[in-house]
Protein backbone atom coordinates (compact mmCIF):
# COMPACT_ATOMS: atom_id res chain seq x y z
CA UNK A 1 0.00 0.00 0.00
CA UNK A 2 0.97 3.82 -0.97
CA UNK A 3 -0.76 5.32 2.16
CA UNK A 4 1.44 8.40 1.21
CA UNK A 5 -2.08 10.43 -0.07
CA UNK A 6 -3.84 8.82 3.45
CA UNK A 7 -2.37 10.86 6.46
CA UNK A 8 -4.75 12.84 7.31
CA UNK A 9 -2.22 14.25 10.08
CA UNK A 10 -0.45 16.23 7.26
CA UNK A 11 -1.78 18.75 5.64
CA UNK A 12 -1.65 19.28 1.80
CA UNK A 13 -0.61 15.70 0.90
CA UNK A 14 0.74 14.63 -2.39
CA UNK A 15 -3.04 13.41 -3.37
CA UNK A 16 -4.47 16.90 -1.94
CA UNK A 17 -1.79 18.55 -4.39
CA UNK A 18 -2.38 16.32 -7.06
CA UNK A 19 -6.77 17.34 -6.88
CA UNK A 20 -5.81 20.75 -6.44
CA UNK A 21 -3.68 20.51 -10.20
CA UNK A 22 -6.03 18.54 -12.10
CA UNK A 23 -9.17 20.79 -10.85
CA UNK A 24 -6.41 24.02 -11.96
CA UNK A 25 -5.86 22.45 -15.46
CA UNK A 26 -9.41 21.57 -16.09
CA UNK A 27 -9.84 25.27 -16.42
CA UNK A 28 -6.47 26.96 -17.62
CA UNK A 29 -6.74 24.50 -20.52
CA UNK A 30 -10.21 25.63 -21.52
CA UNK A 31 -9.65 29.60 -21.79
CA UNK A 32 -12.44 30.00 -24.24
CA UNK A 33 -14.91 28.40 -21.70
CA UNK A 34 -13.52 29.76 -18.43
CA UNK A 35 -11.70 32.87 -19.25
CA UNK A 36 -13.08 34.99 -22.41
CA UNK A 37 -16.34 34.89 -21.52
CA UNK A 38 -15.40 37.02 -18.62
CA UNK A 39 -13.31 39.72 -20.45
CA UNK A 40 -15.61 39.91 -23.25
CA UNK A 41 -18.84 40.32 -20.91
CA UNK A 42 -16.70 43.01 -18.65
CA UNK A 43 -15.10 45.24 -21.78
CA UNK A 44 -18.81 45.34 -22.51
CA UNK A 45 -19.74 46.91 -19.12
CA UNK A 46 -16.97 49.42 -19.17
CA UNK A 47 -17.35 50.24 -22.66
CA UNK A 48 -20.84 50.85 -22.15
CA UNK A 49 -22.09 51.68 -18.57
CA UNK A 50 -18.51 53.25 -17.41
CA UNK A 51 -17.57 55.11 -20.80
CA UNK A 52 -21.02 55.99 -22.31
CA UNK A 53 -23.45 55.91 -19.65
CA UNK A 54 -20.57 57.15 -17.07
CA UNK A 55 -19.83 60.43 -18.97
CA UNK A 56 -23.46 60.84 -18.29
CA UNK A 57 -23.65 59.77 -14.15
CA UNK A 58 -20.56 62.26 -13.41
CA UNK A 59 -19.24 60.70 -9.92
CA UNK A 60 -20.62 58.62 -7.31
CA UNK A 61 -19.51 58.98 -3.81
CA UNK A 62 -16.88 61.70 -5.09
CA UNK A 63 -15.16 59.20 -7.70
CA UNK A 64 -15.99 59.23 -11.40
CA UNK A 65 -18.29 56.51 -12.27
CA UNK A 66 -16.32 54.23 -14.14
CA UNK A 67 -14.01 54.10 -11.48
CA UNK A 68 -17.05 53.15 -8.52
CA UNK A 69 -17.94 50.70 -10.93
CA UNK A 70 -14.51 49.20 -11.08
CA UNK A 71 -14.50 47.10 -7.55
CA UNK A 72 -18.36 45.79 -8.21
CA UNK A 73 -17.21 44.23 -11.44
CA UNK A 74 -14.54 42.40 -9.87
CA UNK A 75 -16.58 41.38 -7.44
CA UNK A 76 -18.96 40.11 -9.51
CA UNK A 77 -16.88 38.11 -12.32
CA UNK A 78 -14.95 36.94 -9.27
CA UNK A 79 -17.54 34.86 -7.43
CA UNK A 80 -19.73 33.93 -10.46
CA UNK A 81 -16.41 32.17 -11.78
CA UNK A 82 -15.38 30.71 -8.20
CA UNK A 83 -18.95 29.63 -7.45
CA UNK A 84 -19.56 28.24 -11.23
CA UNK A 85 -16.13 26.15 -11.02
CA UNK A 86 -16.75 24.49 -8.13
CA UNK A 87 -20.30 23.42 -8.71
CA UNK A 88 -19.78 22.75 -12.33
CA UNK A 89 -16.56 20.42 -11.10
CA UNK A 90 -18.35 18.77 -8.64
CA UNK A 91 -22.03 17.79 -10.90
CA UNK A 92 -19.88 17.65 -13.61
CA UNK A 93 -17.98 14.74 -12.19
CA UNK A 94 -21.11 13.36 -10.60
CA UNK A 95 -23.32 13.15 -13.54
CA UNK A 96 -20.42 11.53 -15.33
CA UNK A 97 -19.41 9.15 -12.42
CA UNK A 98 -15.92 10.10 -13.22
CA UNK A 99 -16.00 11.74 -9.08
CA UNK A 100 -16.20 8.28 -8.07
CA UNK A 101 -12.18 8.02 -9.20
CA UNK A 102 -11.64 10.77 -6.72
CA UNK A 103 -14.05 9.38 -3.79
CA UNK A 104 -12.73 6.09 -3.94
CA UNK A 105 -9.17 7.42 -3.44
CA UNK A 106 -7.53 7.61 0.11
CA UNK A 107 -8.13 11.27 0.12
CA UNK A 108 -9.72 12.58 3.38
CA UNK A 109 -12.97 14.41 3.16
CA UNK A 110 -11.39 17.44 4.22
CA UNK A 111 -8.59 17.22 1.70
CA UNK A 112 -11.21 16.75 -1.25
CA UNK A 113 -12.78 19.70 -0.23
CA UNK A 114 -10.12 22.08 0.27
CA UNK A 115 -8.98 21.20 -3.07
CA UNK A 116 -12.58 21.66 -4.91
CA UNK A 117 -12.74 25.02 -2.74
CA UNK A 118 -9.35 26.42 -2.93
CA UNK A 119 -8.50 25.32 -6.82
CA UNK A 120 -12.32 27.52 -7.48
CA UNK A 121 -11.45 30.03 -5.38
CA UNK A 122 -8.14 30.60 -7.22
CA UNK A 123 -10.01 30.97 -10.49
CA UNK A 124 -12.17 33.62 -8.99
CA UNK A 125 -8.95 35.32 -7.78
CA UNK A 126 -7.99 34.78 -11.54
CA UNK A 127 -11.22 36.09 -13.01
CA UNK A 128 -10.73 39.36 -10.91
CA UNK A 129 -7.53 39.92 -11.98
CA UNK A 130 -8.25 40.13 -15.57
CA UNK A 131 -11.34 42.32 -14.86
CA UNK A 132 -8.86 45.07 -13.15
CA UNK A 133 -6.69 44.24 -15.69
CA UNK A 134 -9.56 44.91 -18.53
CA UNK A 135 -10.45 48.18 -16.04
CA UNK A 136 -6.60 49.14 -16.30
CA UNK A 137 -7.18 49.54 -20.09
CA UNK A 138 -10.26 52.12 -19.78
CA UNK A 139 -8.75 53.95 -16.29
CA UNK A 140 -5.60 54.73 -15.84
CA UNK A 141 -3.90 54.62 -12.90
CA UNK A 142 -6.11 51.94 -11.25
CA UNK A 143 -5.61 52.97 -7.64
CA UNK A 144 -5.38 50.74 -4.71
CA UNK A 145 -5.17 52.25 -1.56
CA UNK A 146 -5.91 49.49 1.10
CA UNK A 147 -4.09 46.64 -0.49
CA UNK A 148 -4.46 44.29 2.19
CA UNK A 149 -7.60 44.74 2.49
CA UNK A 150 -8.22 43.82 -1.22
CA UNK A 151 -6.55 40.96 -0.91
CA UNK A 152 -8.55 40.12 2.17
CA UNK A 153 -11.60 40.65 1.23
CA UNK A 154 -10.70 38.74 -2.51
CA UNK A 155 -9.23 35.73 -0.69
CA UNK A 156 -12.98 35.77 1.18
CA UNK A 157 -15.43 35.63 -0.69
CA UNK A 158 -14.08 33.92 -3.10
CA UNK A 159 -13.49 31.11 -1.19
CA UNK A 160 -17.04 31.42 0.26
CA UNK A 161 -18.69 31.30 -3.08
CA UNK A 162 -16.53 28.55 -3.64
CA UNK A 163 -17.94 26.77 -0.64
CA UNK A 164 -20.98 27.54 -1.88
CA UNK A 165 -20.70 26.00 -5.14
CA UNK A 166 -19.45 22.73 -3.69
CA UNK A 167 -23.30 22.57 -1.95
CA UNK A 168 -24.67 23.63 -5.12
CA UNK A 169 -22.49 20.56 -6.86
CA UNK A 170 -23.67 18.26 -4.83
CA UNK A 171 -26.99 19.29 -4.28
CA UNK A 172 -27.81 19.65 -7.76
CA UNK A 173 -29.98 16.74 -9.54
CA UNK A 174 -29.40 17.88 -12.95
CA UNK A 175 -27.63 20.89 -15.31
CA UNK A 176 -31.04 23.27 -14.70
CA UNK A 177 -30.54 23.48 -11.17
CA UNK A 178 -27.15 25.44 -11.87
CA UNK A 179 -28.60 27.61 -14.44
CA UNK A 180 -31.07 28.57 -11.78
CA UNK A 181 -28.89 29.09 -8.85
CA UNK A 182 -26.76 31.33 -10.88
CA UNK A 183 -29.18 33.15 -12.91
CA UNK A 184 -31.99 33.49 -10.10
CA UNK A 185 -30.23 33.70 -7.07
CA UNK A 186 -26.51 34.80 -7.19
CA UNK A 187 -27.23 37.25 -10.28
CA UNK A 188 -30.24 39.32 -8.46
CA UNK A 189 -28.04 39.22 -5.58
CA UNK A 190 -25.26 40.93 -6.75
CA UNK A 191 -27.23 43.26 -9.13
CA UNK A 192 -29.05 44.30 -6.16
CA UNK A 193 -25.25 44.63 -3.81
CA UNK A 194 -24.43 48.10 -4.98
CA UNK A 195 -22.36 47.33 -8.03
CA UNK A 196 -23.73 49.71 -10.60
CA UNK A 197 -24.97 52.23 -7.80
CA UNK A 198 -24.37 53.37 -4.22
CA UNK A 199 -26.91 52.05 -1.81
CA UNK A 200 -27.01 55.73 -0.20
CA UNK A 201 -28.45 57.18 -3.33
CA UNK A 202 -31.65 54.52 -2.85
CA UNK A 203 -34.48 55.88 -0.75
CA UNK A 204 -34.48 55.12 2.59
CA UNK A 205 -36.18 51.85 3.31
CA UNK A 206 -34.69 50.06 0.28
CA UNK A 207 -31.05 51.46 1.96
CA UNK A 208 -31.89 49.41 4.89
CA UNK A 209 -33.28 46.48 2.94
CA UNK A 210 -30.28 46.26 0.80
CA UNK A 211 -27.94 45.93 4.11
CA UNK A 212 -29.14 42.48 4.45
CA UNK A 213 -27.80 41.12 1.40
CA UNK A 214 -24.46 40.42 2.10
CA UNK A 215 -23.45 40.92 -1.49
CA UNK A 216 -23.29 45.00 -0.31
CA UNK A 217 -20.45 44.04 2.23
CA UNK A 218 -18.46 42.28 -0.45
CA UNK A 219 -18.49 44.87 -3.22
CA UNK A 220 -18.19 47.43 -0.02
CA UNK A 221 -15.11 45.54 1.12
CA UNK A 222 -13.15 45.12 -2.54
CA UNK A 223 -13.85 48.88 -3.20
CA UNK A 224 -12.61 50.15 0.26
CA UNK A 225 -9.30 48.17 -0.92
CA UNK A 226 -9.65 49.98 -4.23
CA UNK A 227 -10.87 53.43 -3.53
CA UNK A 228 -10.58 53.66 0.41
CA UNK A 229 -13.24 54.92 2.85
CA UNK A 230 -14.37 57.70 1.13
CA UNK A 231 -15.89 55.47 -1.95
CA UNK A 232 -17.86 53.08 0.22
CA UNK A 233 -21.60 52.57 2.03
CA UNK A 234 -20.61 50.33 4.93
CA UNK A 235 -16.80 50.67 6.89
CA UNK A 236 -14.59 47.25 5.84
CA UNK A 237 -13.92 45.46 9.38
CA UNK A 238 -16.82 44.06 10.68
CA UNK A 239 -18.00 43.12 6.95
CA UNK A 240 -14.27 41.00 6.60
CA UNK A 241 -14.96 39.23 10.43
CA UNK A 242 -18.35 38.19 9.31
CA UNK A 243 -17.50 36.39 5.96
CA UNK A 244 -14.41 35.13 6.94
CA UNK A 245 -16.97 33.22 9.61
CA UNK A 246 -18.76 32.79 7.31
CA UNK A 247 -16.16 31.16 5.22
CA UNK A 248 -15.47 28.54 7.91
CA UNK A 249 -18.88 27.82 8.14
CA UNK A 250 -19.49 26.78 4.85
CA UNK A 251 -16.37 24.89 4.27
CA UNK A 252 -16.96 23.04 7.27
CA UNK A 253 -20.39 22.37 6.01
CA UNK A 254 -18.72 21.19 3.05
CA UNK A 255 -16.93 18.43 4.70
CA UNK A 256 -19.87 17.16 6.82
CA UNK A 257 -21.56 16.66 3.94
CA UNK A 258 -18.61 14.40 1.98
CA UNK A 259 -18.22 12.99 5.09
CA UNK A 260 -22.20 12.16 4.71
CA UNK A 261 -21.65 10.96 1.07
CA UNK A 262 -24.45 13.99 0.08
CA UNK A 263 -24.94 13.49 -3.51
CA UNK A 264 -21.86 11.51 -3.62
CA UNK A 265 -22.97 8.05 -1.96
CA UNK A 266 -26.16 5.93 -2.49
CA UNK B 1 -3.04 -11.50 9.61
CA UNK B 2 -6.15 -10.17 8.45
CA UNK B 3 -7.98 -11.58 5.41
CA UNK B 4 -8.39 -9.48 2.34
CA UNK B 5 -11.98 -8.88 2.89
CA UNK B 6 -13.91 -9.69 5.67
CA UNK B 7 -17.95 -8.80 5.79
CA UNK B 8 -20.40 -9.64 8.93
CA UNK B 9 -24.15 -9.69 8.79
CA UNK B 10 -23.64 -6.68 6.00
CA UNK B 11 -27.34 -4.75 5.17
CA UNK B 12 -28.17 -2.54 2.53
CA UNK B 13 -31.99 -1.03 1.80
CA UNK B 14 -32.53 1.22 -1.08
CA UNK B 15 -36.62 2.39 0.19
CA UNK B 16 -38.58 -1.44 0.16
CA UNK B 17 -35.49 -3.56 -2.01
CA UNK B 18 -33.37 -4.81 0.21
CA UNK B 19 -30.26 -5.16 -2.03
CA UNK B 20 -27.60 -7.09 0.45
CA UNK B 21 -29.64 -9.47 3.32
CA UNK B 22 -26.91 -10.17 5.60
CA UNK B 23 -23.62 -11.08 3.59
CA UNK B 24 -20.83 -12.53 5.74
CA UNK B 25 -17.97 -13.43 3.92
CA UNK B 26 -13.89 -13.89 3.91
CA UNK B 27 -11.51 -13.30 0.79
CA UNK B 28 -8.30 -14.27 1.78
CA UNK B 29 -5.09 -12.29 1.24
CA UNK B 30 -3.65 -13.78 -2.46
CA UNK B 31 -6.81 -15.40 -2.85
CA UNK B 32 -8.66 -15.01 -6.49
CA UNK B 33 -12.56 -14.68 -5.36
CA UNK B 34 -15.74 -15.07 -7.50
CA UNK B 35 -18.79 -13.46 -6.84
CA UNK B 36 -21.17 -14.65 -9.21
CA UNK B 37 -24.56 -14.05 -9.38
CA UNK B 38 -27.03 -12.94 -11.92
CA UNK B 39 -28.22 -9.48 -12.44
CA UNK B 40 -29.29 -7.61 -9.56
CA UNK B 41 -28.39 -10.49 -7.01
CA UNK B 42 -26.51 -7.50 -5.01
CA UNK B 43 -22.63 -8.53 -6.39
CA UNK B 44 -22.06 -4.22 -7.14
CA UNK B 45 -23.57 -3.36 -4.21
CA UNK B 46 -21.14 -5.49 -2.09
CA UNK B 47 -18.52 -3.77 -4.28
CA UNK B 48 -19.71 -0.47 -3.59
CA UNK B 49 -20.20 -0.59 -0.03
CA UNK B 50 -15.79 -1.43 0.42
CA UNK B 51 -14.91 1.04 -1.90
CA UNK B 52 -17.03 3.95 -0.24
CA UNK B 53 -19.69 4.56 -2.71
CA UNK B 54 -22.31 2.95 -1.25
CA UNK B 55 -23.45 3.36 2.69
CA UNK B 56 -24.40 0.14 4.35
CA UNK B 57 -27.14 -0.20 6.40
CA UNK B 58 -25.95 -2.00 8.93
CA UNK B 59 -23.44 -5.00 9.82
CA UNK B 60 -19.70 -5.03 9.30
CA UNK B 61 -17.24 -4.47 6.47
CA UNK B 62 -13.16 -4.57 6.31
CA UNK B 63 -10.30 -4.30 3.80
CA UNK B 64 -6.57 -5.92 4.95
CA UNK B 65 -8.44 -4.98 8.65
CA UNK B 66 -9.53 -1.60 8.19
CA UNK B 67 -13.26 -0.80 8.16
CA UNK B 68 -14.13 1.09 5.47
CA UNK B 69 -16.24 3.52 6.71
CA UNK B 70 -14.07 4.32 10.42
CA UNK B 71 -10.62 3.44 8.26
CA UNK B 72 -11.70 4.78 4.99
CA UNK B 73 -8.45 6.02 3.99
CA UNK B 74 -6.52 3.19 4.50
CA UNK B 75 -8.75 1.00 3.13
CA UNK B 76 -9.54 2.22 -0.07
CA UNK B 77 -5.61 3.37 -0.39
CA UNK B 78 -5.37 -0.92 -0.94
CA UNK B 79 -8.46 -1.20 -3.55
CA UNK B 80 -8.03 -0.91 -7.04
CA UNK B 81 -11.47 -0.57 -8.58
CA UNK B 82 -12.59 -1.68 -12.64
CA UNK B 83 -16.00 -1.02 -12.35
CA UNK B 84 -18.64 -2.05 -14.93
CA UNK B 85 -19.70 1.23 -16.21
CA UNK B 86 -17.35 3.27 -17.74
CA UNK B 87 -17.26 6.52 -15.63
CA UNK B 88 -13.51 8.28 -16.99
CA UNK B 89 -12.51 12.19 -16.26
CA UNK B 90 -13.37 13.34 -20.01
CA UNK B 91 -11.47 16.50 -19.81
CA UNK B 92 -8.13 14.61 -19.54
CA UNK B 93 -5.71 12.28 -21.67
CA UNK B 94 -6.16 8.74 -20.64
CA UNK B 95 -2.09 8.73 -19.29
CA UNK B 96 -3.49 12.10 -17.27
CA UNK B 97 -5.93 10.33 -16.07
CA UNK B 98 -3.90 7.71 -15.05
CA UNK B 99 -1.47 10.15 -13.25
CA UNK B 100 -4.21 11.56 -11.19
CA UNK B 101 -5.64 8.74 -10.03
CA UNK B 102 -2.42 7.48 -8.95
CA UNK B 103 -1.41 10.96 -6.78
CA UNK B 104 -4.59 10.33 -5.57
CA UNK B 105 -3.03 7.36 -4.09
CA UNK B 106 -0.11 9.60 -2.43
CA UNK B 107 2.23 8.64 -5.56
CA UNK B 108 4.60 11.44 -6.50
CA UNK B 109 3.94 12.82 -10.04
CA UNK B 110 7.52 11.38 -11.58
CA UNK B 111 6.49 7.82 -10.22
CA UNK B 112 3.27 8.04 -10.97
CA UNK B 113 3.82 9.10 -14.78
CA UNK B 114 6.41 6.00 -14.99
CA UNK B 115 3.75 4.00 -13.66
CA UNK B 116 1.01 5.10 -15.83
CA UNK B 117 3.22 4.12 -19.13
CA UNK B 118 3.92 1.18 -17.27
CA UNK B 119 0.16 -0.04 -17.08
CA UNK B 120 -0.97 1.34 -20.73
CA UNK B 121 2.03 -1.11 -21.91
CA UNK B 122 0.63 -3.77 -20.25
CA UNK B 123 -2.88 -3.31 -20.99
CA UNK B 124 -2.10 -2.72 -24.96
CA UNK B 125 -2.84 0.91 -25.03
CA UNK B 126 0.32 2.95 -25.13
CA UNK B 127 0.42 4.11 -28.02
CA UNK B 128 -3.11 5.77 -27.30
CA UNK B 129 -1.90 7.36 -24.25
CA UNK B 130 -2.50 10.99 -25.20
CA UNK B 131 -6.15 10.15 -26.93
CA UNK B 132 -9.09 10.98 -24.42
CA UNK B 133 -11.14 8.35 -22.99
CA UNK B 134 -14.08 9.73 -25.31
CA UNK B 135 -12.34 8.86 -28.62
CA UNK B 136 -11.27 5.04 -27.74
CA UNK B 137 -13.15 1.99 -29.05
CA UNK B 138 -14.86 -0.17 -26.71
CA UNK B 139 -12.24 -2.70 -26.14
CA UNK B 140 -10.16 -0.43 -25.46
CA UNK B 141 -12.20 1.23 -22.85
CA UNK B 142 -12.06 -2.07 -21.21
CA UNK B 143 -8.57 -2.20 -20.88
CA UNK B 144 -8.12 1.23 -19.92
CA UNK B 145 -10.34 0.65 -16.87
CA UNK B 146 -8.46 -2.36 -15.87
CA UNK B 147 -5.07 0.22 -16.18
CA UNK B 148 -6.67 2.75 -13.84
CA UNK B 149 -7.27 0.18 -11.16
CA UNK B 150 -3.51 -1.30 -11.45
CA UNK B 151 -2.08 1.85 -11.74
CA UNK B 152 -2.12 2.68 -7.72
CA UNK B 153 -0.88 -0.66 -7.59
CA UNK B 154 -3.71 -1.92 -5.36
CA UNK B 155 -3.24 -5.09 -3.11
CA UNK B 156 -7.12 -5.61 -3.54
CA UNK B 157 -8.16 -5.59 -7.11
CA UNK B 158 -11.99 -5.64 -7.44
CA UNK B 159 -13.23 -6.48 -11.23
CA UNK B 160 -16.42 -5.75 -11.71
CA UNK B 161 -18.09 -7.51 -14.82
CA UNK B 162 -14.36 -6.58 -16.61
CA UNK B 163 -14.92 -8.63 -19.73
CA UNK B 164 -18.87 -8.11 -20.28
CA UNK B 165 -19.63 -7.27 -23.85
CA UNK B 166 -16.07 -7.90 -24.95
CA UNK B 167 -14.65 -10.12 -27.82
CA UNK B 168 -13.06 -13.26 -27.06
CA UNK B 169 -9.40 -12.46 -28.00
CA UNK B 170 -9.58 -9.85 -25.66
CA UNK B 171 -11.27 -11.57 -22.99
CA UNK B 172 -8.60 -13.80 -22.76
CA UNK B 173 -5.53 -10.63 -22.77
CA UNK B 174 -7.44 -10.13 -19.91
CA UNK B 175 -7.83 -13.04 -18.17
CA UNK B 176 -4.27 -13.92 -18.48
CA UNK B 177 -3.45 -10.16 -16.96
CA UNK B 178 -5.28 -10.43 -14.32
CA UNK B 179 -4.06 -14.36 -13.45
CA UNK B 180 -0.47 -12.75 -13.58
CA UNK B 181 -1.28 -10.08 -10.87
CA UNK B 182 -2.93 -12.92 -8.62
CA UNK B 183 0.09 -15.16 -8.93
CA UNK B 184 2.49 -12.18 -8.17
CA UNK B 185 0.25 -11.61 -4.76
CA UNK B 186 -2.68 -9.60 -5.52
CA UNK B 187 -5.92 -10.70 -4.28
CA UNK B 188 -8.38 -10.32 -7.00
CA UNK B 189 -12.30 -9.80 -6.46
CA UNK B 190 -14.06 -10.55 -9.80
CA UNK B 191 -17.84 -10.10 -10.34
CA UNK B 192 -19.39 -11.83 -13.21
CA UNK B 193 -22.35 -13.31 -14.56
CA UNK B 194 -20.38 -15.26 -17.03
CA UNK B 195 -19.81 -18.99 -15.26
CA UNK B 196 -17.38 -20.00 -17.64
CA UNK B 197 -15.12 -17.02 -16.37
CA UNK B 198 -15.73 -17.95 -12.56
CA UNK B 199 -14.90 -21.66 -13.32
CA UNK B 200 -11.51 -20.89 -14.95
CA UNK B 201 -9.83 -18.31 -12.96
CA UNK B 202 -11.66 -18.39 -9.62
CA UNK B 203 -9.83 -20.28 -6.49
CA UNK B 204 -13.26 -19.98 -4.47
CA UNK B 205 -16.84 -18.80 -5.50
CA UNK B 206 -19.61 -17.61 -3.56
CA UNK B 207 -22.82 -17.77 -5.05
CA UNK B 208 -24.82 -14.75 -4.49
CA UNK B 209 -28.66 -14.59 -4.95
CA UNK B 210 -31.45 -11.45 -4.51
CA UNK B 211 -29.02 -9.73 -1.97
CA UNK B 212 -27.50 -13.51 -0.17
CA UNK B 213 -24.22 -15.38 -0.20
CA UNK B 214 -25.93 -19.04 -1.05
CA UNK B 215 -23.11 -20.67 -1.63
CA UNK B 216 -18.94 -20.33 -0.73
CA UNK B 217 -17.22 -23.44 -2.35
CA UNK B 218 -14.30 -23.66 -4.93
CA UNK B 219 -15.60 -24.00 -8.66
CA UNK B 220 -14.83 -28.13 -8.46
CA UNK B 221 -16.80 -27.97 -5.11
CA UNK B 222 -19.49 -26.78 -6.57
CA UNK B 223 -19.37 -28.57 -9.41
CA UNK B 224 -18.28 -32.18 -7.46
CA UNK B 225 -22.23 -31.71 -6.14
CA UNK B 226 -24.24 -31.65 -9.03
CA UNK B 227 -25.08 -34.47 -11.33
CA UNK B 228 -24.28 -35.83 -14.78
CA UNK B 229 -26.28 -36.87 -17.46
CA UNK B 230 -25.75 -40.16 -19.52
CA UNK B 231 -26.87 -40.54 -23.00
CA UNK B 232 -27.74 -43.95 -24.80
CA UNK B 233 -28.66 -44.35 -27.96
CA UNK B 234 -30.29 -47.49 -28.65
CA UNK B 235 -31.23 -49.50 -31.64
CA UNK B 236 -35.02 -49.93 -30.90
CA UNK B 237 -35.65 -47.55 -28.30
CA UNK B 238 -38.60 -48.25 -26.17
CA UNK B 239 -41.24 -45.44 -25.34
CA UNK B 240 -40.59 -45.92 -20.95
CA UNK B 241 -37.24 -46.51 -19.96
CA UNK B 242 -36.25 -49.62 -18.68
CA UNK B 243 -36.50 -50.79 -15.55
CA UNK B 244 -32.22 -49.41 -14.50
CA UNK B 245 -30.03 -50.24 -11.11
CA UNK B 246 -30.72 -47.77 -8.00
CA UNK B 247 -27.59 -45.75 -7.80
CA UNK B 248 -29.75 -43.64 -10.49
CA UNK B 249 -31.34 -40.55 -10.01
CA UNK B 250 -34.13 -40.45 -12.92
CA UNK B 251 -33.97 -41.73 -16.49
CA UNK B 252 -36.58 -40.83 -18.95
CA UNK B 253 -36.75 -41.12 -22.99
CA UNK B 254 -36.35 -37.85 -25.35
CA UNK B 255 -35.64 -38.18 -28.79
CA UNK B 256 -35.29 -41.79 -29.23
CA UNK B 257 -32.55 -41.72 -26.52
CA UNK B 258 -32.29 -42.92 -23.02
CA UNK B 259 -31.54 -39.70 -21.01
CA UNK B 260 -30.37 -41.22 -16.86
CA UNK B 261 -29.15 -38.57 -14.42
CA UNK B 262 -26.76 -39.55 -11.74
CA UNK B 263 -24.44 -37.86 -9.71
CA UNK B 264 -21.76 -39.51 -10.78
CA UNK B 265 -21.94 -40.60 -14.66
CA UNK B 266 -18.97 -43.03 -14.86
CA UNK B 267 -19.69 -45.02 -11.65
CA UNK B 268 -23.45 -45.00 -12.82
CA UNK B 269 -22.94 -46.13 -16.25
CA UNK B 270 -21.51 -50.14 -16.18
CA UNK B 271 -24.96 -50.35 -14.07
CA UNK B 272 -26.95 -49.21 -16.95
CA UNK B 273 -25.14 -51.22 -19.53
CA UNK B 274 -25.99 -53.74 -17.40
CA UNK B 275 -29.61 -53.65 -17.26
CA UNK B 276 -30.07 -52.56 -20.79
CA UNK B 277 -28.18 -55.77 -21.63
CA UNK B 278 -30.62 -57.54 -19.24
CA UNK B 279 -33.70 -55.84 -21.23
CA UNK B 280 -32.15 -56.90 -24.37
CA UNK B 281 -31.50 -53.69 -25.86
CA UNK B 282 -28.79 -52.50 -28.04
CA UNK B 283 -26.41 -50.05 -27.33
CA UNK B 284 -25.61 -47.79 -30.40
CA UNK B 285 -24.05 -44.95 -28.83
CA UNK B 286 -23.31 -43.65 -25.25
CA UNK B 287 -22.39 -39.96 -24.68
CA UNK B 288 -21.72 -38.50 -20.50
CA UNK B 289 -22.00 -34.95 -19.97
CA UNK B 290 -20.30 -33.85 -16.80
CA UNK B 291 -21.98 -31.43 -15.16
CA UNK B 292 -21.46 -27.50 -15.76
CA UNK B 293 -21.31 -25.06 -13.23
CA UNK B 294 -23.85 -23.36 -14.90
CA UNK B 295 -26.24 -26.00 -14.00
CA UNK B 296 -25.07 -26.26 -10.60
CA UNK B 297 -26.06 -22.54 -10.16
CA UNK B 298 -29.35 -23.01 -11.34
CA UNK B 299 -29.52 -26.13 -8.92
CA UNK B 300 -28.41 -23.60 -5.93
CA UNK B 301 -30.43 -20.32 -6.78
CA UNK B 302 -33.25 -22.35 -7.81
CA UNK B 303 -35.52 -19.98 -6.39
CA UNK B 304 -34.42 -17.77 -9.32
CA UNK B 305 -36.90 -15.73 -11.25
CA UNK B 306 -37.29 -16.93 -15.26
CA UNK B 307 -36.01 -12.90 -15.80
CA UNK B 308 -32.61 -14.01 -13.67
CA UNK B 309 -32.45 -17.30 -15.38
CA UNK B 310 -32.37 -15.92 -18.56
CA UNK B 311 -29.82 -13.41 -17.76
CA UNK B 312 -27.36 -16.35 -16.59
CA UNK B 313 -27.73 -18.51 -19.66
CA UNK B 314 -27.29 -15.44 -21.72
CA UNK B 315 -24.17 -14.57 -19.76
CA UNK B 316 -22.97 -18.62 -20.08
CA UNK B 317 -23.13 -18.43 -23.78
CA UNK B 318 -21.95 -14.71 -24.48
CA UNK B 319 -18.96 -15.48 -22.04
CA UNK B 320 -17.96 -18.97 -24.05
CA UNK B 321 -14.57 -18.89 -24.80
Amino acid sequence: MNIGGASASIPFTTGFRTLMRREILRYIRRPRNTFMPPLITNVLYFSVFGVILGERVGTVLGVEYILFLLPGLVVLGAISNSFENSSFSIFHGRWNEYIHATVTSPLSYTEMVLAYVLSSALRGVIIGVLIALVGAVFIRPVPVEHPVYLVAFMAVITTLFAALGVIGGLWARDFDYLTVMNQFILRPLVFFGGVFYSIRELPRTWELVSLLNPMVYMVNGVRYGFLGPEAVDVGPNVALVVLTTATVVVVAFDIYLFHRGYGLTE
Amino acid sequence: MPSAIETEDLHKQYGDVHALKGVSLEVDEGEFFGLLGPNGAGKTTFINILVGLVAKSSGHAEVFGYDVEDDYQMARDAIGLAPQEFNVDRFFPIREVLVHKAGYHGVPKEVAVERADRVLKEVGIYDKRDTRFHFLSGGMKRRFMLARAMVTDPDLLILDEPTAGVDVQLRHDLWQLIERLNSEGTTILLTTHYIEEAEQLCDRVAIVDQGEVVEVETPDELMSRGSDTIYVTLRDPPETPPELEDDVLDAGMRDGDLVVRAEHGGRSLPGVVRSLDRAGHEILDVEIRRTTLEEVFVEVTDSLGDEALDDVREGFEEGAP
